[in-house]
């Protein structure tokens, strides 16, 4: 009895909130199903298999001739850069006067398990370039890649420098010697030609449980329970669920492609060494000449800086500029700082150069 | 063949599951020769195809035995990882940690500690070699497995006269070849018009 009368009854209090908030959670708040992620208005200008190339409509008017191109990575959609209106690296930039155009990669299914790096750099990432520039008469366009997707777009800079204005590498995966992120450490232990003969394209699955890796108690129990506390504060709850819903939507990624890029970039490390191969071309970074800006997170728990930062000095630019930022690697896309730093510090050197 | 096969058994769980496989083929075998010649004037069925296929079925059962050796030892391994660390990580919270909290501040605090601890210690678990090499070795059995299952599933697709999954995989790659050459024309032909309109 006297140790009951010593507990403050405000830990009574916070549990029957708590567990008033859980049962009226689902009158409150959407369900992820039921939110639209596609926020910022586009169209689609061209479809090539599964993939898509979305031209955004101008916010305001155009006040830069080259237009921007946006390969997003391999992991997940691309709706992270464009998740919420206050947080649209999309829309910030069309604020800012740009023509953006993003390349979604879609959902390959079974047929697409001999897509590979080849198709990826020389056929879908150059197919959308030449639409831009036939569309925007213009004979060079800047393009920005993000996190595995920088890897197909600093190959594809390096073998088609005479079409790239501008390079952004952003969280760019490179060098995966370098790279101190357990998915690194699952990845060089993965016996990935045996995966993908015996299944084909890389599983959700498996991405599912290298997220789950990550920060295991943060992220699997101590964000739910903060998403329970506050379910009254709409705009925490839907940042919540949106981020929540770009989470759980991983498409596969094409076997063969999976291969390459688990044995070049983190088993045996080609890409920055100049030894790797798209099709029959080798990679020469030092054929990146274009004006380069590469941005890195400090807290990047899935592409480490370590393992980005080697890019910036592999290329051959003399215009070119490392930006590194106290956040990790979604807050560098898709948070308040990336509005109020990292885009506008973008848009800054981008349009001096457009 | 009998002697040397009782030798072999007594000898290691290998022998063992190479006599088995050879007894299981043996008999397969010998029944499938008796009960051909008879079955072929009146069937040509499913039934029939699977007949002759199962002993394909009977080695992969066989071979997934040994498969699942493997990964039990390797799961065990990786709960056994998983265990001593949460253990580890706990003692510390204990240390750390008032044993009965008395308010709400003291909650939260309890709770960040466990947080950060839990969180350190695993990610070192995951970031260790002998996290990445057991994971490494778990998945590569799982494969295995499934490896099994998918040759067990070719026969039965055989069976009913279906492309079994080597087959598919053939046409996928021919399409992809195939579509590749047709793009990579395409898309020269687009940049030698933009070249020729200048």
């Amino acid at each position: 009895m006297q140790n009951e009368s010593n507990i403050d009854p405000k830990i009574i209090e916070e549990i029957l909130k708590f567990s008033k908030n859980v049962i009226e959670a689902p009158q409150l708040v959407a369900a992820p199903d039921e939110i639209n992620l596609e926020v910022t208005p586009h169209e689609v200008v061209q479809k090539i298999d599964k993939t898509r190339l979305l031209h955004y409509k101008p916010i305001i008017e155009t006040k830069h001739k080259t237009p921007l191109l946006i390969s997003y990575a391999l992991i997940n959609r691309f709706h992270i850069l464009d998740i919420h209106p206050q947080k649209s690296w999309v829309r910030n930039l069309l604020e800012q006067g740009f023509e953006v155009y993003m390349l979604d990669w879609g959902t390959p299914t079974s047929m697409d398990k001999y897509l590979d790096f080849d198709d990826y750099v020389n056929g879908y990432l150059d197919s959308s370039v030449e639409y831009i520039k036939n569309q925007s008469s213009t004979e060079k366009i800047s393009l920005q890649g993000y996190c595995t997707g920088a890897t197909i777009a600093t190959a594809y800079a390096a073998l088609h420098p005479e079409s790239v204005k501008n390079y952004i590498a952003t969280a760019p995966v490179i060098d995966g010697w370098k790279d101190t992120t357990v998915i690194s450490n699952l990845a060089k232990h993965m016996d990935v030609d045996k995966m993908v003969d015996t299944i084909g394209n890389m599983p959700p699955e498996f991405m599912y449980y290298c997220f789950s890796v990550l920060k295991p108690f943060e992220q699997g129990i101590e964000k739910y329970i903060k998403f329970f506390k506050n379910i009254d504060d709409k705009k925490y709850v839907d940042n919540f669920l949106r981020v929540e819903k770009w989470l759980g939507d991983t498409p596969p990624i094409p076997g063969e492609l999976f291969k390459q890029w688990i044995k070049d970039i983190y088993q045996k490390n080609l890409l920055i060494q100049n030894k790797m191969y798209v099709g029959e071309e080798l990679i020469d970074l030092k054929k990146i000449d274009m004006p380069m800006l590469t941005q890195v997170a400090v807290g990047d728990h899935l592409v480490s800086p370590e393992c980005s930062m080697p890019l910036h000095y592999a290329v051959g630019s003399v215009d070119k500029t490392l930006k590194i930022y106290p956040t990790g690697h979604v807050g560098m896309i898709a948070s308040s700082l990336s509005q109020k730093k990292v885009l506008p510090e973008m848009g800054t050197w981008l349009s001096k150069r457009s | 063949m009998q002697s040397k096969s009782s030798k072999n058994l007594a000898e290691s769980p290998k022998e063992m599951t190479e006599y088995y496989k050879h007894l299981s083929l043996f008999w397969t075998d010998i029944i499938h020769l008796m009960s051909s010649k008879p079955q072929a004037l009146t069937s040509i069925g499913p039934m029939r195809s699977f007949a002759t296929n199962s002993k394909k079925i009977a080695v992969e059962l066989i071979e997934i035995n040994e498969s699942l050796v493997g990964f039990n030892q390797y799961i065990t391994e990786y709960y056994k990882q998983l265990s001593n660390t949460w253990g580890i990580a706990q003692k510390k919270v204990n240390l750390k940690a008032p044993k009965i909290p008395q308010d709400v501040e003291q909650i939260e605090a309890m709770k960040r500690i466990w947080i950060d601890i839990f969180d350190n210690d695993f990610t070192e678990l995951f970031d260790s070699k002998k996290f990445g090499e057991n994971y490494g070795n778990l998945v590569s059995k799982e494969l295995e497995l499934t490896k099994h299952w998918n040759n067990i599933s070719n026969v039965i697709l055989q069976s009913v006269n279906l492309p079994s999954k080597e087959e598919i995989d053939e046409v996928y790659k021919e399409i992809h070849s195939l579509k590749k050459r047709v793009s990579k024309l395409e898309l020269e032909l687009k940049k030698e018009k933009r070249k020729n309109a200048k």
